[in-house]
């Protein structure tokens, strides 16, 4: 065998046998697939919990009524270890966020992607979105 | 926020993980290494550590050899970190989730041992678990028939997995596999004991090393009963007493598990371990990965405290019952 065609065939094999552990739990029982989301507002509070934590962020409707929405996203202790605590991530920040709603029909949604007003991604500060998947080892 | 400082972090974070990768090969080479001393003389194998991997339990079945070399190795993980860091497809079940990379939750950006290894089994030599007995699979089958009965996963809280319910996770074992993030454990140790911490979700296992039996065969618990021995540089450890609970990979409760502690460079412990369960399996079998050295400290994972998850995901579950349940009426009285 080819080294190349080793290396497709070991790969396929790793993330098939990796692919129960991706999730704490089943993400799309919680959230509808079929209820995509794309929200605008106000960054009112970060709860840095586990297993996954939630921004509090305030929605400014067309009615001009502001609506508290609840996001739900990842388990922040890789963040604080790679220097995002809440000391960095400051309240009133401008958030862009696309999910999925809830399934249980309150203000909830889960945030596939969070972004800065400026397009760029809230976390992985200068990368544009999509723009951040290049490879550790060089 | 301070973009700079955290496109600082991360960047730290890629040269810590780019340094465990060049600097660490799968197979213990027993060099003349020694490990430092505690003050009461054990091996020193305290600190910070992380066993995350790409490397599967099994080998895949198309791969026939036990290694790969160097550049092979290399190539594996940048294609699984690219493939890895890559966004979902909308709209599509895999897309409902918050993205891994955004939360530096890819494999890769928490610093992870290049392994040589096909699998992390490497006895039997085949890389695969052995043949389960007669014995295992009748207990397998009854097992997948009991959560059968007990209906469907959002019908009940009981019906999640532990780790859905926050009670006890992968990373814990014993023995200790990662899961995808959060791969990582304190060791610290004091006069005749070895405590090991695992960060998901917050498990101390206190060894004691004084030779004492294991607790009697009525006592059990989800993480067995850990019993510890230093054989010259390495530290043994032998669980038991495990629960029906956890099933390792099928195993029944009176699985033996034997653990192998060797601190084989300054940054890295190999980690081996045994499984010993006639009842489960036609023979022992063996598996091997490294500790890598990390940064600390362990932040605390108070799963249970914040699991909104779960009960989000009944609500949710109940919600659509009922709507389904007021249609079916609906259509009835029409």
């Amino acid at each position: 065998m080819s080294t190349k065609r080793a290396v497709v065939v070991a790969v396929v094999g790793l993330v098939l046998a990796a692919a129960p552990l991706r999730a704490h739990h089943a993400f799309s029982a919680e959230f509808d697939v079929n209820k995509p989301m794309k929200l605008q507002g106000t960054l009112v509070k970060w709860e840095m919990i586990n297993p996954h934590s939630w921004f509090h962020i305030d929605v400014k409707g067309p009615d001009g009524q502001v609506v508290r929405w609840l996001v739900e996203g990842g388990s922040p202790n890789q963040l604080i270890r790679l220097g995002v605590t809440k000391n960095t991530l400051s309240a009133g920040m401008e958030l862009l966020i696309e999910g999925y709603l809830a399934r249980d029909g309150t203000n909830k949604g889960v945030g596939r992607n969070f972004t800065l007003a400026d397009g760029k991604r809230l976390f992985l500060g200068g990368s544009a979105p999509g723009g951040d998947s290049g490879p550790v080892v060089k | 926020m301070n973009h700079r400082y955290v496109v600082i972090a991360s960047r730290l974070i890629v040269v810590v993980a780019v340094l465990c990768a060049t600097t660490s090969l799968a197979v213990a080479q027993t060099r003349a290494y020694r490990a430092p001393r505690t003050p009461d003389g054990q091996p020193d194998l305290q600190g910070f550590w992380t066993n995350t991997t790409y490397t599967p339990l099994q080998r895949p079945k198309e791969v026939t050899k036990e290694l790969y070399t160097r550049e092979e190795a290399l190539e594996i993980l940048k294609t699984a970190a690219a493939l890895e860091s890559e966004q979902t497809e909308p709209g599509t079940i895999p897309d409902v989730h918050y993205d891994f990379t955004q939360f530096g939750l890819d494999r890769n950006q928490g610093g992870l041992a290049l392994n040589l290894r096909t699998s992390l089994i490497f006895d039997p030599a085949n890389g695969q678990l052995p043949p389960m007995t007669e014995e295992g699979q009748k207990r397998n089958a009854a097992r997948a028939e009991a959560r059968k009965r007990m209906g469907g996963p959002t019908d009940a809280a009981q019906n999640q997995s532990l780790s859905v319910r926050c009670i006890l996770m992968d990373r814990a074992g014993p023995p200790m596999l990662p899961g995808a993030y959060n791969n990582n454990y304190q060791i610290i140790q004091g006069p005749g004991y070895v405590m090991i911490l695992v960060e998901m979700i917050h498990e101390p296992r206190i060894v004691p090393l004084d030779g004492r039996p294991h607790l009697p065969p009525h006592v059990r618990s989800l993480t067995g009963n850990s019993i510890g021995r230093w054989e010259g540089e390495t530290l043994v450890v032998e669980t038991t007493n495990f629960t029906d609970k956890t099933a390792f990979q099928g195993s029944s409760e009176n699985m033996r598990l034997t653990e192998r502690f060797t601190r084989v460079a300054e940054d890295r412990i190999d980690y081996k371990f045994t499984i010993d369960d006639p009842a489960t399996w036609t023979r022992p079998w063996s598996a091997e990965l490294p500790m890598q050295k990390t940064i600390g400290p362990i932040f605390e994972h108070a799963c249970h405290e914040g699991n909104r998850g779960l009960s989000n995901t009944l609500a949710g579950a109940r919600l659509e019952d009922k709507k389904r349940a007021e249609a079916a009426a609906g259509k009835s009285s029409q």
